[in-house]
């Protein structure tokens, strides 16, 4: 009881003690933990720039670069030790200040380029530590994949009439240096990509053929376009310069673009499955076997003969005269180039004759549309429009 | 007595002379001696050598104005710290943070601790008016110690703002431009103002220089000048009042207890268990912070900071003038001359001032509980008065018309009230001042937890959520 009392009374110290024990026991068990923890958060932090970074990534650098760092043509591969074990400093002045007498721009917007510096640390982070595979799903998944440089193989008996036009053997000339070096960027038949602009255009048949050899030879400062001078002869420039002035001569067809076929990742092949069932499976059926409103997807016939390329213009521009309609207004392309992926992902299995849906009533497609009154079923319409409906 | 030192050993001796170094008069251990040891002492002698025994109940002033004061000096010491790993420059300020995070040692419990008491600070200093407002201390001789406590809870509120912008991230960045694009609505002085402050047309490195420079200096000088201020204005006003209960007269000589040990031990064990409380909470809780901040992308919805909230909720139902300038303005200036209206100290010490005061107090915070939400969801959804009145300027529709209507409710109120209780003066100030702030609580809580993207009205459990880009 007096030791109680003797508590009462000096309950202000007692407090004041158990405050003191309570801190200093937090003190040092938190600085016990505090090596674990700055650990945690620093891979946290590097964990959450790095995921950052793989979209800056697929936006600015994959283009180039390739999908996971491999590098395309003549841009150096990033993957490799050599890039790892750089030291930050260097690669930071790189991305920002960009590499003189390349296609490598300044990125830093010191320097006019489009990455703030924080920006530009999370690619530094990213490329010291490896992290390439995870790279190719986001590129994939953004729809952002770069076009793979290709050498197109120009259609002989074009060329060959072409090389019988009085400026033939310039121009038959030009249209290998093009399809060896240019087509990539510039796209089949000089038509333009989403990364260069279209040369086979009455615009720039206008300028003199003094500016588009300089163009050619010292490059677009701020653009992809890199100067050739290093690579090209005067004589290769000469006749690309004759063929930008006169392709309103080449028949269309003569620089084919190659079969690039597309990437698929789980995640596409999710989406693919999701968008066919919404936009697809209507008039194509579940399986893609076809109703009586569309062709058969699922057979050999069609996988075969169809590219992936090929496939994903019929459904961006559609088919004129059906009712198959241009999906590039609705879908976005990589949306459209997942379901490509998803119909791609049939051929395998695909049976050499396709079975149309019809009538079943259970599937997506085909069942939809049965009603009494359907023509489809050979019923001609509802009562009043058949014939011998008793209307008088 | 020197026989009785000498044979002291000599360890005693020398822990004798520090005392000595501390206490340079001996003192007899009565509590006369007590008391002139508190004299004799610059910091003890912020107290009396006495203090009334009643004051010393805990449940009287809760500590509050300690409690600040500590978190005054808690701030300091952190604060100090932290500017040794950081710099007010928007390239790297972030940086500084996120290094302070993953490569100081104890960086993020110090940067945890100034944060959550900054915060702390803006509730007990709030809780602190309402508890001198609610014992009625704050009528003459204290008037003058009520207008510093307003003018300091103002520049608590001005440290949190400039420190908030601080860190750099999303969060501190739109916060900032939220809240400053409300002063811009000042007529005349207000775009000025705002170009002051921010140092230019945008919150950049100029804002963040410049809110650094408030934050570590002209705020805590200004700080530390008025806290002595106050200090020494609560002895010269004859110390707190003394607490008493309902219906008991005024007693004219109060026990008193000597102040060593009675008050410095209470204050001792008071302060450290806060900082215990603070520490724990602190290395469990981290303070937020975002995305480093990037002008280019706004979040759905931008916030001010929680505080500030309440006044961003006002702006939303009513003309920025009203809203941002007049409404908030004359609660101020009203604040500021509220003990010279309500000015009989017959109550002095009383929570609430009666049995009858506890009541109304009661029927005020219940009835703005029901009426400022169902104000808040009829303006959101049913009044319209800019559409009804198409031709008038929005200035009438949607700041004289709302507000002589809610001034009408409110005068009605208080008449009713008026009749049921036959209130006196003192009363009725008691009823408004607790309705209003009970206001601003529900208006602050609607502008946290209720306001959704676009600022619109949603229930919390069904917040949808816009991720960025």
């Amino acid at each position: 009881m007096k030791f109680f009392s003797y508590l009462k009374q000096h309950k202000s110290k007692l407090i004041s003690l158990i405050a003191v024990i309570y801190i200093m026991a937090l003190l040092p068990l938190y600085a016990w933990k505090e090596p674990v923890r700055m650990e945690k958060v620093e891979l946290e932090l590097l964990t959450e720039n790095i995921d950052s970074a793989m979209t800056l990534y697929a936006e600015n650098c994959a283009l180039c670069h390739g999908l996971a760092g491999e590098g395309i043509g003549p841009n150096p591969p990033l993957n490799n030790p050599g890039i790892t074990q750089m030291d930050y400093d260097t690669l930071f002045k790189i991305i920002s200040f960009g590499r003189y007498n390349t296609t490598m721009p300044a990125w830093g917007q010191a320097d006019g380029g489009p990455l703030t510096e924080y920006e530009i640390s999370q690619l530094v982070a990213l490329m010291q530590n490896d992290w390439w595979t995870y790279v190719q799903t986001r590129v994939i998944n953004l729809g952002l994949q770069p076009l793979i440089p290709f050498e197109s193989e120009p259609d002989p008996e074009l060329l060959a009439s072409v090389a019988a036009l009085p400026n033939g053997s310039v121009l038959a000339a030009g249209i290998t240096t093009y399809a060896a070096q240019c087509v990539s960027c510039h796209g089949a038949d000089g038509l333009g990509t989403n990364i260069a602009s279209a040369l086979n255009d009455p615009a720039l048949r206008e300028q003199p053929q003094e500016e588009i050899e300089n163009t050619i030879l010292n490059g677009v400062s701020g653009t992809l376009m890199a100067g050739w001078k290093s690579i090209l002869t005067s004589d290769e420039v000469m006749s690309l310069s004759t063929l930008i002035k006169e392709w309103d001569t080449i028949p269309s067809g003569t620089i084919p673009a190659p079969e690039t076929p597309i990437h698929v990742t789980a995640e596409s092949l999710q989406l693919g499955e999701t968008l066919y069932a919404e936009n697809c499976s209507f008039c194509h059926a579940a399986e893609g076997q076809g109703t009586p409103r569309a062709p058969s997807l699922n057979v050999k016939g069609f996988l075969e003969d169809t590219n992936d390329m090929a496939m994903q213009q019929i459904i961006s521009l559609g088919v004129p005269d059906t009712s198959m309609l241009a999906w590039e207004t609705r879908l976005s392309e990589a949306e459209i180039q997942a379901i490509v992926g998803f119909i791609r992902a049939w051929e395998p299995t695909a049976p050499e004759v396709a079975v149309p849906a019809r009538g079943s009533g259970n599937s997506a497609g085909g069942g939809r549309w049965q009603n009494p009154g359907s023509t489809t079923d050979g019923s001609k319409g509802p009562p009043w429009m058949r014939d011998g409906y008793p209307s008088n | 007595m020197e026989q009785e030192q000498s044979q002291q050993t000599p360890l005693v001796d020398f822990g004798n002379r520090i005392k000595q170094a501390f206490f340079p008069t001996q003192e007899a251990d009565d509590d006369r001696g007590r008391m002139r040891t508190v004299l004799n002492s610059l910091i003890l002698h912020l107290h009396p050598t006495k203090v009334v025994k009643r004051s010393l109940s805990l449940t009287y002033t809760w500590g509050l104005g300690g409690l600040s004061a500590l978190l005054v000096v808690i701030l300091a010491f952190t604060g100090i710290l932290l500017t040794k790993y950081y710099t007010p420059s928007p390239d790297q300020a972030y940086y500084d943070i996120i290094n302070l995070q993953s490569n100081v040692v104890f960086g993020e419990l110090i940067r945890n601790v100034h944060h959550w008491s900054a915060n702390l600070m803006i509730i007990t200093t709030v809780l602190h008016l309402l508890r001198v407002f609610f014992t009625g201390a704050y009528r003459l001789p204290r008037a003058f110690n009520w207008v510093l406590g307003i003018i300091m809870l103002v520049l608590v509120l001005g440290a949190n703002f400039t420190g908030y912008l601080l860190p750099w991230d999303q969060l501190a960045f739109w916060a900032i431009t939220v809240a400053t694009s409300v002063v811009s609505y000042i007529p005349i002085i207000g775009p000025e103002m705002s170009r002051m402050l921010l140092g230019g047309p945008e919150v950049g490195t100029a804002t963040l220089l410049n809110f650094y420079s408030l934050h570590i200096g002209v705020i805590p000088i200004a700080m530390v000048i008025l806290m002595s201020f106050h200090f020494w204005r609560v002895r010269k006003d004859g110390g707190i009042t003394v607490a008493r209960k309902v219906n008991e007269d005024i007693v004219e000589k109060p026990e008193k207890l000597t102040t060593l040990p009675n008050l410095v031990n209470k204050e001792v064990a008071f302060g450290l268990v806060w900082i215990a409380i603070l520490l724990a909470f602190s290395m469990l809780v981290p303070a937020p912070l975002e995305e480093i901040a990037n002008p280019m992308i706004s979040p759905n919805p931008a916030k001010a900071a929680w505080y500030f909230l309440g006044l961003q909720e006002l702006i939303l139902h009513f003309h920025p003038i009203f809203g941002a300038v007049l409404i908030p303005g004359t609660a101020l200036v009203l604040l500021v001359f509220l003990p010279f209206y309500d000015f009989s100290t017959q109550n002095e010490g009383i929570y609430f001032r009666s049995k009858r005061g506890r009541w109304l107090t009661g029927i005020a915070v219940l009835s703005s509980l029901i009426l400022t939400p169902l104000w808040i969801v009829l303006d959101e959804y049913f009044l319209n008065w800019s559409n009804w009145l198409p031709d008038w300027p929005s200035i009438i529709t949607t700041g004289v018309i709302p507000v002589a209507f809610i001034l009408l409710g409110i005068v009605t109120l208080s008449e009713v009230i008026h009749w049921i209780f036959e209130i006196n003066t003192e009363e009725r100030v008691m009823f408004l001042v607790t309705f209003f702030f009970t206001a601003l609580i529900v208006l602050t809580l609607t502008g946290i937890f209720f306001r959704g993207p676009g600022m619109a009205l949603y229930l919390p459990w069904n917040m949808p959520v816009v991720t960025g880009h």
